[in-house]
């Protein structure tokens, strides 16, 4: 049932080992649609792309150790030389996220089974996926590739990270497992899904935008393994059923419309030149085949009821709220404060992805590029229309695809209940069609017939100058404006001040002056004089064989 | 036998005050005085001891001791001081009681370090080893408080000295060795004296805070 293979290369007398189960069958399958889409949007040719996939494949389907650490350091690898194409700035940051990962996961694999190996894993393979408050490279990096490098960056590396964590923390790491280890988790998912979703919605352009929404998604998605991981180390059905049904159906979601807004993201800036929200506008007109496409992984996005989405969002809700009645009373209130984030950030998620389509694509043009953006390349809309055409079953049977994920799930929790889920977006959309149809029918038939003149709304548009018949495109509303109202209510209390993100000022901007002080103290070394080195030797041979007569004399 | 050890141990105790003087002296005549002083101490050290280990290589080393240490570079010194009219020099980059405090600290080490990790070797070669290792050590100190390049090489040659006095007090250690140190010395005695000159002719001093001061600049 499970193949094994064997690759006579690797670590000499011991090789590689290759095995797949059905946790790692599911990741390869959220990869495989990627992958295509990525080589379909103009990277087939590219080597350092198929390595990359190499890379993330290798570690997927892992049987021991080396061979994980060895496909996940070729991913990171592969996939900094693409973001060094896009620009240099970013990339170094990525290098640096990516050594500290591997710093991490490198004596994480080999320790015992216990705290700290779980810790390392989270810090690493956290790092990676992105989890605050290590996401501060996220969005800087993640734009900066060519948009079928973003697509697979942001759809499937953060899920090989998150695969490593789901595969250390449900099966490695099992015997050792804790409650706590669920509580770390869900906190580390929480501060994800507030920073990533608010600074979703302030974000001005088009990629960075959906580079945060990402950190916010797989926030949900750590929330939902925690609560899951929290739910199997106290022996709680429900609550491990609930969380795992939450977390992989979210990240199957989030693996078919996330790469899909990445293309589109990709062809616009083809199009139009730019990515900035406020130099679009009207899009829809011009690429109208782009404008659905993107439309419908908005509706994803923003986990609208019927867009594919919504079920995970409801699964996770309904786990929190299992765990919220369960634990001591500490754990009480932290799982109902959960759920008010949870519900800020799908909030949050939702005015982004309004503000994304709506400043975006509709509307009129702000700039004369956009104006004049033509349709996009073929490539790429078949790419996004493979993604979006996968995400109507997930979208609209999210049932079938839960009863799919059953086997995984009770490999990594065998004592978990799956209970059939109580959302049945089907006939939802049934009714909802028959509604709509029923309605325009009977405007047809009772409505007023020929035209009416009425005065012009004009919303959104100042008073028109002579030489505009139209109105001035550039007094819409803009994104910075949209965004501010949320801005100034939330974004104060949470950001650091001037808007930065709240790792980048309090984690990266000290360790920033660290290295400086480090640097200034290794010149100082180097500037010595004859007779201060000669002072240092003689104080280390000092110490040495103070350290010796101590050490003998004990 | 008795008299044998008590002997070495009262020599090597003079050649460790007298490079312990070393240290609190701020004069480089005085200097040159005390590491002449050493160097016949240790000389005479050799004798005793090759008489007592009634090994003929060890009157060699004597002999070598006494001419080129005792003898040679003292009289090479004091003419350095002559040429470059230092009699009346006096520096310290370090006040004398910090040093000595120091050089105090040190030969706490050097027994700290030596009595415990010697215990299985003969158990009354133990101090002098001790007592040696606490003259390198002091030499050291000399080199690395003295900002004179003068006082540093007396520094340097009184640590050789410490290295000497370890090994006649080893039965054998073999002579070549020894023989090769004491040239080496002379040798780096040489080089540095032409350096000295050269120093002398660019700097107009041997005060090597000049010399700091311009390679800290010119970096």
């Amino acid at each position: 049932m499970t193949p094994s293979f064997a690759l006579y290369v690797g670590l000499p007398g011991q090789g590689m080992h290759l095995h797949l189960d059905a946790l790692s069958l599911l990741f390869l399958g959220i990869l495989l649609p990627q992958v295509v889409a990525g080589a379909m949007a103009g990277m087939r040719k590219s080597v350092t792309f198929w390595v990359f996939a190499l890379g993330m494949g290798l570690a997927l389907a892992a049987a021991d150790a080396f061979t994980l650490i060895f496909g996940f350091e070729l991913m990171s690898a592969a996939s900094w030389l693409l973001v060094l194409r896009g620009d240099q700035k970013p990339a170094t940051l990525y290098v640096g996220t990516a050594i500290f990962s591997a710093a991490c996961l490198i004596p994480a694999v080999f320790l015992p089974a216990g705290p700290l190996a779980f810790l390392l894993i989270v810090l690493g393979a956290g790092a990676k996926a992105g989890l605050a408050p290590l996401h501060f490279w996220l969005p800087r990096a993640h734009p900066a590739p060519p948009a079928g490098v973003s697509a697979l960056m942001s759809g499937g590396m953060v899920k090989v990270a998150l695969y490593v964590i789901i595969r250390y923390a449900f099966v490695v790491l099992a015997p050792a497992a804790q409650p706590w280890w669920g509580g770390v988790l869900v906190a580390a998912g929480a501060a994800s899904v507030l920073i990533g979703a608010l600074r979703a919605m302030l974000e001005g352009e088009l990629k960075t935008v959906l580079a945060c929404s990402t950190v916010e998604h797989v926030g949900l998605i750590t929330v939902g393994l925690g609560i899951a991981l929290r739910g199997k180390a106290m022996d709680d059905a429900t609550m491990a059923g609930l969380g795992l049904q939450a977390a992989l159906l979210y990240a199957v979601a989030h693996g078919l419309y996330k790469p899909l807004l990445f293309i589109g993201a990709g062809e616009v800036k083809h199009g139009v030149g730019t990515t900035a929200l406020d130099w679009l506008g009207g899009l829809v007109r011009g690429m109208p085949k782009l404008g659905l496409l993107m439309l419908a992984g908005a509706a994803g996005m923003s986990a609208m009821p019927l867009g594919p989405g919504f079920a995970p969002e409801f699964l996770l809700l309904h786990a929190a709220i299992a765990a919220a009645g369960s634990g001591g009373i500490i754990a009480r209130i932290g799982f109902t404060a959960l759920l008010a984030v949870l519900g800020v950030g799908a909030a949050l998620a939702l005015g982004a992805a309004v503000r994304l389509f709506g400043i975006g694509f509709l509307g009129r043009p702000r700039t004369l590029q956009a104006a004049a953006a033509e349709e996009a390349r073929r490539g790429p809309l078949a790419g996004m229309a493979l993604l979006g055409a996968l995400c109507v079953p997930v979208a609209l049977l999210p049932g079938l695809v839960l009863n799919l994920l059953t086997p995984v799930i009770l490999e990594l929790a065998p004592q978990a209940q799956t209970p059939p889920l109580a959302y049945a977006p089907l006939s939802l959309a049934v009714l909802a069609g028959l509604v709509a149809g029923a309605g325009w029918l009977a405007l047809r038939r009772y409505g007023v017939r020929g035209t009416r003149e009425v005065a012009a709304w004009n919303g959104g548009f100042g008073k028109a100058p002579p030489w505009l018949p139209f109105g001035d495109p550039a007094a819409q509303p803009s994104a910075t404006g949209f965004a501010e109202p949320i801005g100034r209510a939330i974004g104060r209390g949470l950001l650091a001040p001037g808007g930065a993100d709240p790792a980048e000022a309090f984690l990266l901007a000290p360790l920033q002056r660290l290295h400086t002080r480090g640097v200034r103290l290794a010149e100082r070394i180097r500037r010595a004089t004859i007779r201060q080195r000669l002072a240092f030797v003689f104080a280390a041979l000092v110490v040495f064989l103070l350290a010796l007569g101590l050490g003998e004399g004990s | 036998m008795n008299l044998t050890f008590s002997l070495a141990h009262l020599m090597g105790g003079i050649i460790l005050v007298l490079g312990f003087s070393l240290l609190s002296q701020r004069r480089l005549a005085a200097m040159i005085t005390i590491y002449q002083l050493q160097a016949f101490v240790l000389s005479a050290a050799a004798f005793w001891q090759g008489f007592a280990q009634h090994e003929v290589n060890l009157y060699l080393t004597g002999l070598i001791t006494l001419g080129i240490k005792a003898v040679l570079l003292p009289i090479g010194l004091r003419q350095i001081v002559l040429r470059f009219n230092m009699i009346r020099a006096v520096e310290t980059a370090m006040p004398v009681v910090m040093s000595m405090i120091l050089g105090v600290g040190l030969i706490g080490v050097a027994v700290l370090v030596v009595l415990p990790s010697t215990l299985s070797a003969v158990s009354l070669t133990r101090e002098d080893l001790a007592i040696a290792l606490s003259v390198v050590l002091l030499g050291l100190l000399v080199m690395t408080t003295r900002r004179n390049a003068l006082a540093q090489i007396i520094g340097f040659l009184s640590t050789e000295n410490g290295l000497v006095l370890a090994a006649i007090g080893m039965p054998g250690m073999p002579f070549v060795a020894e023989f090769s140190v004491a040239l080496l010395v002379l040798l780096a005695f040489l080089v540095v004296g032409v350096f000295l000159f050269r120093i002398r002719e660019h700097f107009d001093t041997l005060d090597l805070s000049g010399l700091e001061e311009i390679e800290r600049r010119g970096r």
